[in-house]
């Protein structure tokens, strides 16, 4: 642990070579027009990627997808400044202050101020996987058959409450679906085929990447091709670096926007637009000008950038020691690293024990590339954003076809990808999230396997469910998500908290 | 206030309640005693209380749709007409038929180049993306790269 930073040294050191380097900076620039194109979200991003790198060595693919995870989620602020419009879901909470600057005539020291908190947020995010991933590692190595099945609903119920806010039982509905998705196919304890009805091809299950190619990319094709307005670009970009000074005023919120990014980044499933959300939400109750967000403030701007790119960090700590995803594009990065042979979870300090430092230099080298590629090409991205949606979403459609195909040579995977992405498209429109979904997609295994297995290991006695310490703070937590969502429990609480408020002013 | 999505709630928890209720008697069929394995081991078991759990899930969102006030949760002809004849509608009916379309034509007989060069025409085409010699040179450019790249450098056969 203490070995730590010099672990990190050496990795980045190994992964200092010509091709890398080549890799990272393509992979971070594709990252950033992804981000920056709205319609192409990070997490549709790192899917596409994942198929398309199928055949490169698991180091570079996986380095290539942490650039395009970082480099997106980045650069999505590139859109909400210019077009009012965020590039990824992750950006939403930047167009409240981004547009309105660049409004005001200062597009470029938003773009700069929105790159260097990204880049801020994102080194601190990986500051905090490098140093908590292996004590969440040790806790984990506790975690047993009861507590993995906890954990799984625990993951959907904590998902679908916090990516539906205004209507938690949609989140819980596509969880549940994704749940029941991951089942099908031959089962992991007795072989027996679930749901395939009589198709050979289904006996494998659903590949994930077709999945959420389909949810994502699919669903996002359809989506935009739907509509036909045509976003106007703000074109006045001055000077973008941002001077020190500007920067360091604003420390408190970076700090306090950075913290809240980890800390729901490392929540499952939840993800980079929540961050985002909660840190400008945060940073609007602190600030002595809370009358400017909205209007145009910096420090908005610097609290949405920050927090979401943290959120990055956050997300992979539960991939590496749990193996259970901390945000959707994170679900993918888990589902590649699967791929290329790497098995992520409490286990993989014995089985990889370098790999935590490996995964944060690459995160040093995606956050490096991110700052001076947005910090240098603003006006060539700017014209990107100029692409007619007519011309790039077919492209979009055949890397889609292409990326699902690439991994198991199977047409069956286009259909999935193509059936999924007419699942994903009405959820959109009718405000069910993709992301429990697809945490449920992920995490449907790990429930159907560990309720099983501690079944048998009781002989079919449910007690330690409820009994053993972890699992037991794993349902309280999940009960007290699902309650707390209901009016009479909100009232119950209400009214206790005000009779203890009395009972102690008497006293 | 009205609930704008309340039709669409309605339906779905109705399309959702079906959906659980066959999962529920698919894990009922399911062996259970397989292998020599307990009950509470069989294969059905996790997959019978999702569906238990998300058939609760719908009927919560029909009842709830039910006592909600908005728009009527009866379909009429002409709300089917002004949805099918809406523009949006329309162009997310071509993209999606030309993108199946595209699919049904991948591992026939017919060669990649030309399956994935006329979807690209097809589609600027139709969605008027640009002047006629652009529409070919961008569809051909793409064509040439996507099996390029992944047929000689990944090595990786076309659909």
């Amino acid at each position: 642990m203490l070995l730590g930073p010099w672990y990190i040294l050496v990795e980045l050191w190994n992964l200092l070579t010509p091709l890398t380097l080549l890799y990272v900076a393509i992979s971070t620039f594709i990252g950033i027009v992804i981000g920056m194109l709205p319609g192409l979200t990070a997490t549709m991003g790192v899917a596409l990627l994942t198929g398309l790198t199928f055949g490169f060595p698991p180091k570079q693919a996986i380095v290539i997808l942490i650039c395009v995870y970082v480099g997106a989620i980045y650069g999505g602020s590139r859109s909400a400044i210019l077009l009012n419009i965020p590039g990824t879901p992750a950006n939403a909470a930047t167009c409240l202050d981004g547009f309105p600057l660049a409004q005001q005539g200062q597009a470029g020291p938003a773009i700069g101020l929105a790159t260097t908190s990204s880049f801020l947020g994102t080194v601190f995010g990986l500051i905090c996987l490098a140093f908590f991933t292996p004590l969440l590692g040790q806790i984990a190595l506790q975690f047993q058959s009861w507590e993995f099945f906890w954990l799984a609903i625990f993951g959907i119920i904590v998902c679908g409450n916090l990516t539906a806010p205004t209507d938690p039982l949609k989140g819980w509905i596509a969880g549940f679906i994704g749940l029941l998705v991951s089942l099908v196919g031959q089962d992991g304890i007795t072989a027996y085929a679930r749901f395939t009805f009589g198709f050979d091809q289904m006996r494998g299950g659903f590949a994930l990447i077709p999945v959420l190619v389909g949810v994502y990319g699919i669903a996002e094709v359809l989506g935009v091709m739907r509509e036909t307005v045509i976003p106007r670009v703000v074109m006045q970009i001055q000077k973008v670096l941002p001077r020190w000074q500007d920067v360091w005023q604003y420390r408190r919120t970076m700090l306090r926007s950075g913290v809240i990014g980890v800390i729901i980044g490392a929540i499952p499933g939840v993800g980079e637009d929540v961050a985002a959300w909660v840190s400008y939400d945060f940073a609007k109750r602190a600030s002595k000008h809370p009358e400017e967000f909205g209007k145009g403030s910096r420090e908005g701007l610097i609290a949405a950038e920050t927090g979401n790119n943290a959120c990055i960090g956050g997300a992979v700590i539960p991939v590496l020691a749990l193996a259970v995803p901390g945000s959707a594009p994170a679900a993918v990065l888990l589902a590649a690293m699967w791929l290329h042979g790497v098995r992520p979870g409490p286990l993989l300090m014995l089985e990889f024990p370098n790999y935590i430092w490996e995964v944060t230099a690459m995160f040093i080298l995606a956050s490096l590339a991110m700052l001076i590629l947005g910090l240098s090409l603003v006006r060539t991205m700017v014209k990107i954003l100029m692409v007619p949606r007519p011309i790039l979403m077919p492209i979009v459609l055949v890397l889609c076809v292409i990326g699902s195909f690439a991994i198991s040579v199977r047409i069956f995977d286009i259909w999935v990808m193509l059936a999924f992405g007419l699942l994903g498209y009405p959820m959109r429109k009718y405000n069910y999230p993709a992301a429990p979904l697809v945490l449920g997609v992920i995490l449907g295994d790990m429930a159907d396997v560990n309720l099983r297995r501690a079944l048998i290991r009781t002989a079919g006695d449910v007690t330690p469910f409820f009994t053993r310490p972890i699992s037991l703070v794993l349902v309280a937590i999940t009960l007290f998500t699902i309650l707390a969502r209901a009016h009479w429990f909100r009232r119950l609480l209400a009214t206790g908290s005000a009779r203890l408020k009395t009972a102690f002013s008497r006293g | 206030m009205a609930y704008e999505l309340r039709r669409q709630d309605f339906y779905t928890g109705l399309i959702l309640s079906t959906v659980s209720l066959g999962v529920i008697v698919e894990s009922w069929r399911m062996p259970r005693d397989l292998q020599g394995w307990p009950a509470y081991a069989s294969p059905g078991v996790v997959t019978g209380l999702l569906g238990g759990g998300l058939l609760l899930m719908a009927l919560v969102l029909t009842i709830r749709s039910m006592r909600r006030s908005g728009a009527p949760l009866a379909i009429t002809g002409t709300d089917a007409r002004a949805y099918l004849f809406d523009v949006g509608t329309r162009r997310l009916g071509l993209m999606f038929g030309l993108s199946v379309l595209y699919c049904l034509l991948l591992g026939r007989n017919v060669p990649y180049w030309l399956t994935t060069g006329g979807y690209l025409i097809a589609v600027m085409f139709v969605f008027r993306a640009g002047p006629w010699w652009q529409i070919l040179l961008i569809s051909a450019g793409t064509t040439a790269a996507v099996a390029y790249v992944f047929n000689r450098i990944f090595a990786i056969p076309l659909p």
